[in-house]
């Protein structure tokens, strides 16, 4: 299985980070979640984390290699990571459930399924045109789907933000299953939240995301959307993988060299957008594509540490190589 | 990947008597930008900013660096100062020049000459895989002028990959990034450098020795990488990563799975740079030179059991000498 996956999660303009992303795959299937925990609601980043946590969880036990059934795998994952959720406010003895939205992914024989509740999505872009995506279970929606409001009027209805279907809701999820949708070469598969769909264009979304340009464009549409989002941006996260067949030579990311139950990961971690917590998240593991990996990311306080550079030092190293490089240049060269 | 979270300095900011342009790469340790000179000449200025270390928040431009981190980030500075001292040293068109060095923002800046291209990663992904034996030869024969440099200033460059290498437009290729100077620190001693540096590696491109006896690191780690780095351009991705190789060694010769598709003695030449054992590769750069530079003649069978016999590798590549492509 070859692909090439990226994923990033930013805060927008907002405190914290409710959102959560990430990745997993063995050799012959791929996992992919995004979840939006839910504002107004206590913790909603912990109803997105128990939903990351738990889908991962399940997909490191159940696929050895590869899924039974994708699609099975998919809709009891998430009505259990729905049960998930309520059991931690059992224990935790939480005032009130935190919930969130959640889609997530499974590629496996080059057919990708996928499965939503709210209103993060999941968009299947074909050369640069969107071929299918997920349809919100949002108030916007339901007022578009009724006829009681335009598609163009969607945006900037007061009650966008409004969802209808969560996890960690007083009422069972309702999971939105997608049919199975073979995978092409070059195909790119778009996980994202609301922060990020939400100030972009359908065609902005499209038009970047062809297999060449995902992981140098992606970073830019993020900046794109956090632009147009101004000081309202929301938290805003994406995981993208875009697909070659097999036989194609160009990957990023490789499983064939996966041991039969070998497992690569990567996920927001909780922290990861925190600065004071920055470090505990430093090292989340690259992805087995990544190019290079310090071996030991360890750190070590001022008193283990004799190697300390002072000021005078710094500077005498800086004047030594730059005399270096004025003897070396020829005067009058550049 | 790694969330990368800190901020870039803005387009426009002035630095010295350069003027930021773009942001051409954000890396785990480094940022680099395209930026102006006071002549109006563009110039690549990398920053360092190890973003395990250091946090620019949007707006600002000074990082700010936890306390228990200071010196850790001073440290790190060293590793910076050597690729700063390995370039200033070099001289070479195959070698990014360096044009500056200076400390600004309570870090430094190495400014480099820019250069018009793209990396071979890039031209890897773009022809996804398929490069052409021409394009392989002609960049590498001269990809290995420079790296020879490098070698007779008694550096090893250490992170050689398709990422590091660019290719100007006119087809002539450089070596870039000399951050795996990183590692010769590492290995000195075992004072501060064992437990403050990250020894850095390259997953598939790092030879063994890279990993550990890393006291027999020579010209031949730097040859294991071009082997691999030609490996990629074929096959379009990393060969197994050496340390795995060394449980259980899945990497099937280049001579059987490119057969017919590229010279025998190209694929040989790969196959005899990828040797796990750092003693059976070429040991210097100019004996892998020759081979690439030779012209592709008209094919000339090499004796049939020379090949197959145990023989010295080195006769196994004069062998290969002999033998060339149907072109
Ligand atoms: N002199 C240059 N001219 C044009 N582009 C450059 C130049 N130097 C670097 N670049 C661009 O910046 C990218 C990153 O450069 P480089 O490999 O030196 O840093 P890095 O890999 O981010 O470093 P680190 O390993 O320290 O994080 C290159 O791939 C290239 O696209
Ligand atoms: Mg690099």
């Amino acid at each position: 299985m070859k692909f090439s996956i990226f994923q990033e999660s930013r805060l927008g303009a907002r405190k914290i980070n409710q959102d959560r992303v990430g990745y997993c795959y063995s050799r012959d299937a791929l996992l992919m979640v995004v979840a939006d925990g839910m504002g107004g609601h206590l913790n909603g980043e912990l109803a997105a984390q128990i939903a990351l946590q738990y889908l991962t969880e399940l997909f490191r036990g159940e696929a050895r290699m590869r899924l039974g059934d994708p699609a099975r795998f998919l809709h009891h994952g998430l009505n259990d990571a729905h049960e998930a959720i309520l059991d931690c406010v059992r224990t935790r003895n939480l005032p009130e459930a935190p919930r969130t939205t959640c889609v997530a992914c499974v590629v496996q024989d080059g057919v990708a399924t996928w499965a939503h509740v709210g209103d993060s999505r999941l968009y299947h872009v074909r050369d640069g045109k969107i071929l299918s995506q997920t349809r919100d279970h949002s108030k916007v929606q339901w007022l578009v789907d009724t006829g009681q409001l335009r598609e163009e009027a969607a945006s900037r209805h007061p009650e966008r933000n409004k969802v209808l279907n969560c996890l960690g809701g007083s009422r069972p999820p309702q999971v939105d299953l997608s049919h199975r949708n073979r995978l092409a070469d070059g195909d790119a598969l778009v996980l994202c939240t609301d922060g990020l769909w939400g100030a972009l264009t359908p065609g902005m979304l499209a038009s970047v995301l062809s297999r060449k340009t995902l992981r140098k464009r992606l970073p830019t549409l993020l900046d794109l959307a956090q632009a147009r989002a101004g000081r309202g941006c929301d938290n805003l996260s994406v995981v993208a993988m875009s697909w070659t067949e097999p036989g194609a030579t160009l990957v990023d990311t490789s499983t064939r060299t996966l041991e039969l139950d070998e497992f690569a990961h990567e996920s927001s971690a909780a922290a990861r957008m925190r600065p004071k917590d920055r470090d505990a998240s430093g090292d989340a593991g690259a992805p087995a594509d990544t190019a290079t990996h310090p071996i030991d990311r360890e750190r070590a306080g001022a008193e283990a540490n004799p190697g300390y550079l002072s000021d005078e030092e710094i500077e005498r190293a800086i004047e030594e190589i730059r005399s270096a490089i004025r003897r070396r240049t020829p005067p009058g060269a550049r | 990947m790694p969330t990368q979270s800190n901020q870039p300095l803005p387009d426009g900011y002035k630095l010295l008597d350069y003027r930021i342009d773009s942001v051409l790469s954000c890396g785990g340790f480094s940022i680099v930008y395209l930026a102006y000179d006071v002549n109006d000449q563009p110039v690549a200025i990398k920053e360092y900013l190890p973003s395990h270390l250091v946090l620019r928040r949007e707006g600002d431009v000074l990082p700010s660096i936890a306390d228990d981190h200071v010196a850790t980030f001073r440290y790190g500075l060293k590793c910076f100062f050597e690729e700063g001292r390995s370039l200033a040293r070099l001289s070479h068109p195959n070698v990014v020049r360096v044009l500056n060095f200076f400390r600004a923002n309570e870090t430094v800046y190495l400014v480099m000459r820019y250069e018009r291209g793209r990396t071979l990663q890039e031209h890897i992904q773009l022809r996804r895989g398929a490069i052409s034996e021409n394009f392989i030869r002609h960049v590498f024969a001269q990809l290995l002028n420079g790296l020879r440099e490098v070698h007779t200033n008694r550096l090893l460059h250490l992170d050689i990959k398709p990422a590091n290498i660019y290719v100007r437009n006119d087809g002539t290729p450089l070596l870039i990034d000399f951050g795996g100077a990183r590692q010769t620190l590492a290995a000195e001693g075992d004072g501060p450098g064992k437990k403050m540096l990250k020894p850095m590696y390259t997953p598939g491109f790092a030879p063994p020795e890279q990993y550990r006896d890393r006291q027999r690191l020579g010209p031949w780690s730097d040859i294991y990488a071009v082997g691999a780095t030609i490996h990629a351009c074929l096959a379009g991705m990393a060969p197994q990563p050496a340390d795995k190789r060394m449980q259980d060694d899945k990497y099937q010769p280049a001579t059987r799975l490119w057969a017919g598709k590229y010279s025998r003695q190209l694929l040989e030449t790969i196959d005899w740079c990828l040797e796990l054992n750092h003693l059976q590769r070429p040991q210097s750069v100019f004996g892998l030179q020759k081979v690439l530079l030779r012209q592709r003649e008209p094919m000339v069978r090499s004796p049939a059991g020379l090949l197959g016999a145990m023989q010295s590798r080195l006769l196994r590549f004069a062998g290969a000498l002999g033998a060339s492509s149907k072109a």
